[in-house]
């Protein structure tokens, strides 16, 4: 019979005013710090990317911000397809502002000494440009030998390329020019542009030498002005506008310059945020996953401390002080990793930026890493360790005993905040909510169709499941439905990694199959332009004494916009409503003549250019594109001024053009019959196939049409092919923290089932399995995981690069099954050789010890 | 205060097992009084274990009221429960259960710290001297034998001076030799400190070494026997 009951007065102590639970962490910590290797590898992959890149956005930023002026040179450039009219250089003369003129132009040099050619882009400077920044050359004194004694410098990589120094002397036209160095920056130049066509720069007096400029050469001109503050750049602007509009010309602030690259490069921050996103959420799983271990290990301790008096809260509160301290190295750790990442990810950016980028430490992102590494560490380890709170004493009696799960509002709070971080984390980084929300909502759609695809794969194989097969590869097949196996976060985690990298390698090979048309029998690969009606039959015999074949000979006429469906362009420039944008009103048209389809195109709509009796008889075809800009149709009629004669026409037909198929590929398409007498220059394509055909060729054609340029197509594929391995190099860099933490939870996940694997293996020896039939059925358990995870990711990929490539890039879906074959098949062996070297100590274990440990 | 320092009354423990229920102790009702020794025996699976587990507070029961030195366990949570193992019990398990990331010494200092007390090495030096473990003190329980590890754990026991001490099998894991050492020291300590204690065994030999034996079959209490009676 009880008697009374006595109230009980239990005092409490928080975390820190109780030494006992600082005191017990250590003492645990001091023989567990390997276990907890999982969790530090996880939050340092994680937040090394996130720091990473986030330093990377804050550099580029900052120096597109710092060094806004140098990127145009001056306050205000104007831009244009033909010499500035009469009228505007009065107006820019009145305005007193100080002003230099360049003219750029598309033109073959001759590298005396090697014989070698090249299409460059020739830079023909007057006045004191720029304005802002400096031309740096090599010897310091080039560009003022260049402007002052008719010298001529080359861009870097060109000089480079082709072995040229100081003194050596190029062709240019009719004109050689001692070459003074090599410039290493210009205000503007430079960039991922220079790497496609390389410059030589002149002075403005040297241009009329070379007799490049000739009636149909393409020649650009810009006029740099300097105000004095940004309120006189935005007079000016005012001033300006309605004039330069008028004659169909451009013009560029620094601010504007600024907003452009911001946006162009807002992708590339929108890009490397998404990444650091991904390594960050994979991150987040591996710290879950390995605290998750880490909390199941300690599960014993637990009891006996609950045994002996210690509270839910205290032993809860044993790991998470270890969890934290430790979350906090593992955060300074990889935040200090991710600065040295950073600092080798500009190595092979460099040459594709704008602006030199000083790359400097961004102490904003180092502290931002921390904080966040820290965050990460608490919150998802929170989950798996507030279970340790509801460990039951009992278990000290009985190893197997499994309390009800009990209803925590503090586990409900985990849950929440877990679903907000990443949310949160996206719109952070992303500096936007609706992106963040974007970003989140995409990783929920990829995750779960991965979930999707992972769970499919693993029905399959239940539903089919190999019965007759050996018993070792049945057991090891069996083995992934293993409890607590974590076989479908494996599959998520690495089909994960799987996926970018495969993607990346759908998208390249779509992009590249685009370029590759030289690599196809009979199609061009060599187009020579500018070619003057004089020149074309010698151009023509020149190509057939090389044995080369005369693919095409094509006339261009180069007209503009008078009129658009019978009002006139300025009338539609005018109109605000009208959408048709003011570059393909204004533009120079460059159209040919002829009564036929040419192999890249197909006639999708209307007839083909014709011509017919009476009124109205002309009738053209126009490319899909430029129908869907200036908004025609069959029937419309546009007046085109050719060479200050008006042409009225009407569009007989829409055409699809391959513009990589087969070029030059033209916009409007003239019938014959019209344009004849038209002042015009010949294109013409060709197929060199070796080198050093190619080589005689083009000196042979220098010096005897010097004005006639040509482009390689083949140098221009070989250098998108450079271009891509090193962007593909980078993305693959980052897409292997994605492999790296799903190797870490596959890691983690061994070592979960360590124990009952062990109790296998025990059985299994224990009934005649040798090591090497053990050692089998883990390497084709873990081969079967790796299959399954690479092929989860390219399943999707697959789909995903199709979508990419159709509706974001435009282009069509190709892939390289070789390649998707190689990624699978090492992702297999990296997830074998992980999964095998963390089960050597199982595979190694010798029964009795085992069974004794059961017993 | 009443004599009694354990009191179960009706005490029914039932699980469920998939749809139906299996009820592994059956209204089983005792007491104890402070400084009486007893054993619970019985075959596998008569509920000997549970009913250890019930009495120390480490499981509730389904019906039943249980009392541990007044206080009346089913009502408190389990970290009042801790409180009261931690300030009034000690424990001796079959398997040791050491902490395995401690030294002897911190083991046995553990329950101590718990309290919040200062000062507590000196106390735990002096009781694994008294265990025979003086040159132990800075060797992990793996680096222990079985029977060191015991004593480590009777040393961790004892060092609160609990009012009660539940011992479960306490020689179920050793050799002879070390058994009736262990066995020695348990009852020598018991009686220095004035401790009660409950324990479960298979070893009616040592059963027969406490004052009163409770047997226990298909989760009832079937017979209790005085010893020398």
């Amino acid at each position: 019979m009880i008697e009374y009951i006595i109230k009980l007065k239990r005092k409490t102590r928080n975390m820190l005013q109780d030494g006992w639970v600082w005191k017990m962490a250590w003492r645990d910590a001091r023989h567990n710090f390997s276990r907890l290797f999982l969790f530090v590898a996880s939050l340092i992959t994680g937040i090394a990317a996130v720091v990473s890149l986030d330093s990377l956005n804050n550099s580029l930023q900052q120096d597109i911000d710092r060094n806004a002026k140098e990127l145009l040179g001056a306050d205000m450039v104007i831009n244009s397809g033909r010499k500035l009219e009469p009228e505007l250089e009065a107006l820019f003369d009145s305005l007193k502002h100080a002003q230099a003129n360049e003219a750029d132009m598309a033109s073959m040099v001759l590298f005396k000494r090697s014989g070698q050619s090249r299409l460059i882009r020739l830079v023909a400077l007057q006045g004191d440009f720029p304005f802002y920044g400096a031309v740096e050359t090599l010897p310091p004194n080039g560009y003022s030998l260049m402007r002052e004694q008719g010298y001529a410098l080359l861009d870097e990589t060109l000089a480079s390329q082709y072995e040229v120094s100081s003194g050596d002397t190029i062709k240019i036209g009719n004109s050689f020019f001692e070459v003074a160095g090599v410039v290493t920056k210009i205000p503007g130049g430079g960039g991922i542009l220079s790497t496609f066509t390389p410059s030589v720069y002149i002075a403005m007096s040297q241009l009329d030498s070379t007799g490049l400029v000739q009636f149909g050469s393409r020649v650009s001109y810009r006029k740099y002005l300097k105000t004095e503050s940004d309120a006189e750049t935005e007079a000016l602007e005012k001033t300006i506008r309605p004039e330069v509009r008028k004659y169909g010309h451009r013009y560029d602030t620094v601010q504007e310059r600024k907003e452009e690259l911001g946006e162009a490069f807002q992708s590339v921050y929108r890009f490397f945020s998404l990444l650091a996103f991904l390594a960050l959420i994979l991150g987040c799983i591996g710290v879950a996953s390995s605290v998750h271990i880490y909390a199941r290990e300690k599960r014993d301790e637990v009891a006996i401390l609950r045994c002996v008096g210690s509270s839910g809260w205290q032993a809860f509160n044993i790991y998470f002080i270890q969890i934290f301290l430790l979350g906090i190295v593992g955060s300074v750790v990889g935040a200090a990793l991710g600065l040295g990442i950073q600092q080798l990810i500009p190595l092979v950016f460099k040459d594709m930026l704008p602006v030199e980028v000083s790359f400097a430490v961004s102490w904003k992102s180092f502290a931002m890493g921390i904080a966040i590494g820290t965050v990460v560490s608490v919150l998802f380890s929170m989950l798996p360790l507030m279970a340790v709170r509801f460990v039951p004493p009992l278990a000290v009696l009985r190893a197997d005993f499994e309390p009800a799960r009990i209803f925590s509002k503090a586990r409900i709070a985990v849950v929440a905040l877990i679903v907000l971080f990443p949310m949160f984390f996206a719109a952070v980084q992303t500096r936007s909510v609706l992106i963040g929300l974007a970003f989140f909502g995409g990783l929920a759609v990829a995750l779960g169709l991965l979930a999707l695809v992972a769970t499919l794969l693993l029905f399959l194989v239940r539903k089919y499941f190999p019965t007759n097969s050996s018993f070792i590869w049945r057991h090891a097949l069996s083995n992934l439905f293993r409890p607590n196996n974590q076989t479908r976060m494996l599959m998520v985690a690495i089909g994960l990694g799987a996926f970018i990298i495969t993607t990346l390698s759908v998208v390249e090979k779509s992009l590249l199959s685009q370029v590759e048309f030289s690599g196809q029998e009979n199609q061009s690969n060599t187009v020579l332009f500018d070619i003057q009606p004089s020149q074309k039959d010698g151009v023509v015999k020149l190509m057939e004494e090389n044995n080369l074949p005369v693919n095409q000979v094509v006339p261009i006429v180069t007209c503009r916009l008078r009129e658009l469906k019978g009002r006139s362009v300025e009338e539609v420039q005018r109109d605000t409503t009208d959408r048709v944008p003011n570059w393909a009103l204004t533009r120079e048209y460059r159209v040919t003549y002829r009564d036929s389809l040419h192999l890249s195109e197909e006639l999708i709509k209307g007839e083909l250019q014709k011509k017919t009796l009476g009124q109205d008889s002309v009738w053209v075809t126009i490319s899909e594109g430029l129908q869907e800009e200036l908004d025609v149709n069959i029937g419309d009629s546009l007046v085109f001024d050719v060479q200050g004669i008006p042409v009225k026409v009407h569009i007989s037909g829409i055409r699809k053009v391959q513009w990589s198929k087969d070029p030059p590929n033209f916009i409007f398409v003239f019938p014959t019959g019209v344009l004849e007498p038209a002042p015009q220059v010949y294109v013409t394509a060709t197929r060199v196939d070796d080198q050093q055909t190619a080589n005689k060729f083009q000196q042979e054609l220098i010096m005897s049409y010097p004005n006639v340029s040509l482009i390689d197509l083949r140098l221009i594929l070989s250098t998108v092919n450079n271009l891509f391995n090193k962007l593909s190099s980078v993305v693959r860099f980052l897409a292997l923290f994605s492999i790296i933490t799903g190797l870490v939870v596959l890691s983690g996940a061994v070592i979960n089932s360590k124990f009952v694997r062990m109790k296998e293996n025990v059985l299994l020896r224990t009934i005649g399995a040798r090591t090497r039939q053990i050692t089998r059925i883990t390497l084709i358990e873990y081969a079967y995981l790796g299959i399954f995870s690479a092929l989860t990711g390219m399943i999707l990929s697959i789909g995903g690069g199709y979508l990419l490539t159709t509706f974001f890039f435009k282009i069509q879906f190709a892939f390289n099954p070789l390649e998707l074959v190689t990624i699978t098949v090492g992702l297999v062996l990296l997830t074998m050789l992980i999964g095998w070297w963390n089960s050597r100590e199982i595979i190694a274990t010798p029964p009795l010890q085992v069974l004794r440990k059961e017993s | 205060m009443s004599q009694y320092v354990l009191q179960a009354e009706a005490l029914t423990k039932t699980y469920r097992s998939g749809s139906g229920s299996l009820t592994v102790l059956d209204t089983v009702s005792f007491s104890v009084q402070q400084g009486n020794t007893i054993s619970i025996v019985g075959p596998s699976g008569s509920g000997k274990t549970t009913l250890l587990g019930l009495c120390a507070g480490l499981d509730v029961p389904t019906s039943g009221i249980i009392s541990l030195m007044g206080f009346k366990l089913n009502a408190m949570s389990e970290d009042d429960r801790a409180y009261i193992r931690n300030q009034y019990v000690g424990f001796v398990f079959q398997n040791f259960q050491l902490l395995p990331t401690l030294t002897a010494l911190e083991n046995v200092m553990v329950p101590l710290e718990l309290r919040g007390e200062k000062h507590v090495r000196q106390k735990a030096v002096e009781l694994l001297v008294r265990v025979g473990l003086e040159k132990r003190v800075d060797h992990y329980p793996s680096q222990l034998s079985g029977g060191e590890q015991q004593r480590v754990a009777m040393a961790r026991a004892f060092i609160t001076e609990p009012k009660i001490l539940f011992a479960d099998e306490p020689t179920g894991n050793l050799d002879d030799e070390n058994a009736l050492h262990v066995t020695e020291l348990l009852f020598s300590l018991n009686k220095q400190q004035g401790t009660t204690l409950v324990m479960v065994t298979h070893n009616l030999e040592l059963a027969r070494k406490t004052e009163r034996i409770l047997r226990m079959k298909g989760g009832k209490l079937v017979e209790e026997e005085l010893v020398g009676a």
